[in-house]
C-alpha cells in the first residue's frame, strides 16, 4: 500500500513526465487547445504507456537481460510501442471516429513521443525507479513496473487537461497582441511546471 | 576495431525476427477486426483534384479538401489549380451546380520597391511577416511590398520571384490561382484577376495624393484620369486607388496611356 502511494506521488507530481522531465512536450503544446482532445489524448497516451510497460518491462527482464543483449533495447521498444499505436490507431477509427479525427496527426506522434519511450526506459533501470518507489532494486517487479506507467500516463493527462483548461480560458480573455496564441500557452506552461516544481523540494 | 562477436549478432537477430513476426500478426489481426469501409467517392474525387496540394483551399491536403466536398463543407470554387472539365466531373459526381469559371491568376499590386522611401533601415529576418511584427514594416506606404520574399517562399508553384526593383512579380505562366500567396500576404496586396484580363493596378496604397508624391516614385495618386479615359466604365476610384471591374474591361488599355505615373500597367 505504501509502494502504491509513493507510485501515484512519483509518477504525477514529483517526477511528471511533462512539467518535470520535459518528456512529450509535443503533443503536450499541440492537442492542449480544447479539453476534449486534450483528455482524449492523455488516455491514449496512458493506455499506451501502460500497454508498453507491460510488454516490454519481461521482455528486457526475461529475455534480454539473461541472454546479454541488453544493448538493443531501444530498438526493441520502439517496435513494441510503433506497433501498439498502430493498433490503437486503427481500433480508434473503428470505434470512435470523433475521437480519431479530434487526434488526427497527434495519434500517430504518439509512436514517437518521447514520454512513452521515457516510461518504458525509466521502469527497467531498477536502481532509479526503486529509489523513487522507496523500495529495494530486488523488490521491483512487474506489477510496479505497470503501475508507474499508468500513473505516469495519468500524470500526463492531468498537466495536459489542466493546460488544455487553462487554454480554453486564454482563448476568451484579452491577451496583448504579441503575446496572442504560442507564447501566451509557452508562459502558461512555465507557471504549471513552477507550480510541480514545489514537489521536488519536499 | 574488435572482431564482430558472431553468436550475439545471431541472438539479436533472431530475438528481433521474432518480436517482429509476432507484431506483424498482431496487427493483421486487429487490422481484419477493425477495418473501415472507406468511402469511395472521396477516392475518386482526389483522383479528379489537381494534386497539388498547395492548401489553397484552407484545407490540408488535396485529400482533406475531397472530403470535405464529398461532406459538403467545401465549394468548387475554392480550388484554382484544378481544371475546369475535372471540376464539371466532379460536380456531375457529387449532384453540385456547377459553372465554369475562368482561369485566374495573382498579380502584386505594387511596383514600390525601391522607387519608394523607407522609414528606418531595417536589419533582420528577411520574412514579411516578421517584418511586419516591427512597427508595420520598413515602408513609408502602409501598402508597400517589402520585399520579404514570403509569397515566393510560399508558393508552391515557384511562379514568384523579385524583380530588379526588389518587388515581387508572378509569373503569369506558372501561376495555378492557388491563393496561398494572397492569403498570406501581410499587406494583403497580392489579388487573384482573371487570367485573359489586360490590365491591372500595380499600387494598393491608401494614402492621398500628396503623400505619394512624396514617398513613392510609382504610386498612385488617385488623379482619376483613367476612370475618365475609361469608355466601358470599368475602373473606379476606390480608397485613393483604381478598382477595376474586369467583368466590364474589355482591354482596350486607354486607361494605361492615360495614366501618368504608370501605376496602371499592361500584362
Amino acid at each position: 500500500m505504501a509502494e502504491l502511494i509513493m507510485i501515484i506521488v512519483s509518477a504525477v507530481f514529483i517526477k511528471n513526465f511533462v512539467v518535470v522531465q520535459f518528456l512529450g512536450i509535443c503533443p503536450f503544446l499541440g492537442v492542449s487547445k480544447d479539453f476534449r482532445s486534450a483528455l482524449g489524448m492523455g488516455l491514449a497516451v496512458t493506455f499506451v504507456m501502460t500497454l508498453t510497460c507491460l510488454i516490454t518491462y519481461p521482455i528486457y527482464t526475461y529475455i534480454l537481460v539473461p541472454l546479454k543483449i541488453e544493448f538493443i533495447e531501444i530498438i526493441v521498444f520502439i517496435f513494441i510501442i510503433a506497433s501498439i499505436v498502430q493498433m490503437i490507431e486503427m481500433a480508434l477509427k473503428r470505434f470512435s471516429p470523433t475521437l480519431y479525427n479530434a487526434m488526427g496527426i497527434y495519434l500517430p506522434l504518439i509512436t514517437t513521443n518521447c514520454a512513452v519511450l521515457g516510461v518504458a526506459e525509466l521502469v527497467i533501470d531498477t536502481v532509479q525507479i526503486a529509489d523513487l518507489i522507496g523500495i529495494t532494486a530486488a523488490q521491483m517487479n512487474m506489477g510496479f513496473a505497470v503501475l508507474y506507467g499508468l500513473f505516469a500516463g495519468l500524470g500526463f493527462t492531468f498537466v495536459i487537461v489542466i493546460m488544455s483548461g487553462l487554454r480554453e480560458k486564454i482563448a476568451r480573455t484579452p491577451v496583448s497582441k504579441h503575446l496572442k496564441g504560442f507564447p501566451i500557452s509557452m508562459i502558461t506552461a512555465c507557471f504549471i511546471a513552477m507550480a510541480f516544481y514545489v514537489f521536488m523540494l519536499i | 576495431m574488435g572482431s564482430v562477436n558472431w553468436s550475439t549478432f545471431g541472438i539479436v537477430t533472431l530475438i528481433v525476427a521474432v518480436i517482429a513476426i509476432i507484431f506483424a500478426v498482431l496487427i493483421v489481426i486487429v487490422y481484419k477486426l477493425c477495418h473501415v469501409e472507406e468511402d469511395k467517392t472521396v477516392e475518386v474525387i482526389s483522383e479528379k483534384l489537381a494534386g497539388a496540394n498547395c492548401g489553397g483551399c484552407g484545407f490540408t491536403g488535396c485529400n482533406a479538401f475531397a472530403k470535405a466536398l464529398a461532406e459538403g463543407k467545401a465549394n468548387l470554387s475554392m480550388c484554382g489549380p484544378t481544371a475546369n472539365e475535372n471540376k464539371a466531373e466532379i460536380a456531375k459526381l457529387l449532384n453540385l451546380p456547377f459553372t465554369a469559371e475562368e482561369q485566374a491568376y495573382a498579380v502584386v499590386k505594387c511596383a514600390g520597391g525601391l522607387n519608394s522611401k523607407n522609414k528606418f533601415e531595417y536589419v533582420g529576418n528577411e520574412g514579411c511577416i516578421a517584418q511586419i511584427a516591427f512597427m508595420g514594416g520598413k515602408k513609408v506606404c502602409p501598402n508597400g511590398c517589402l520585399c520579404g520574399g514570403t509569397c515566393a517562399s510560399l508558393c508552391p508553384y515557384h511562379a514568384i520571384t523579385p524583380s530588379k526593383d526588389g518587388v515581387m512579380v508572378v509569373n503569369k505562366a506558372l501561376c495555378e490561382a492557388c491563393g496561398v500567396c494572397a492569403k498570406k500576404c501581410p499587406k494583403h496586396i497580392i489579388e487573384l484577376i482573371p487570367k485573359s484580363s489586360k490590365v491591372y493596378v500595380a499600387c494598393s496604397t491608401t494614402c492621398k495624393g500628396k503623400e505619394v508624391v512624396n514617398t513613392c516614385k510609382v504610386g498612385c495618386i488617385s488623379c482619376g484620369l483613367c476612370e475618365k479615359a475609361c469608355k466601358y466604365g470599368a475602373i473606379k476610384l476606390e480608397n485613393n486607388v483604381p478598382v477595376i471591374d474586369y467583368k466590364k474591361c474589355v482591354g482596350c488599355k486607354a486607361c494605361v496611356s492615360a495614366c501618368r505615373r504608370k501605376v496602371i500597367k499592361e500584362i
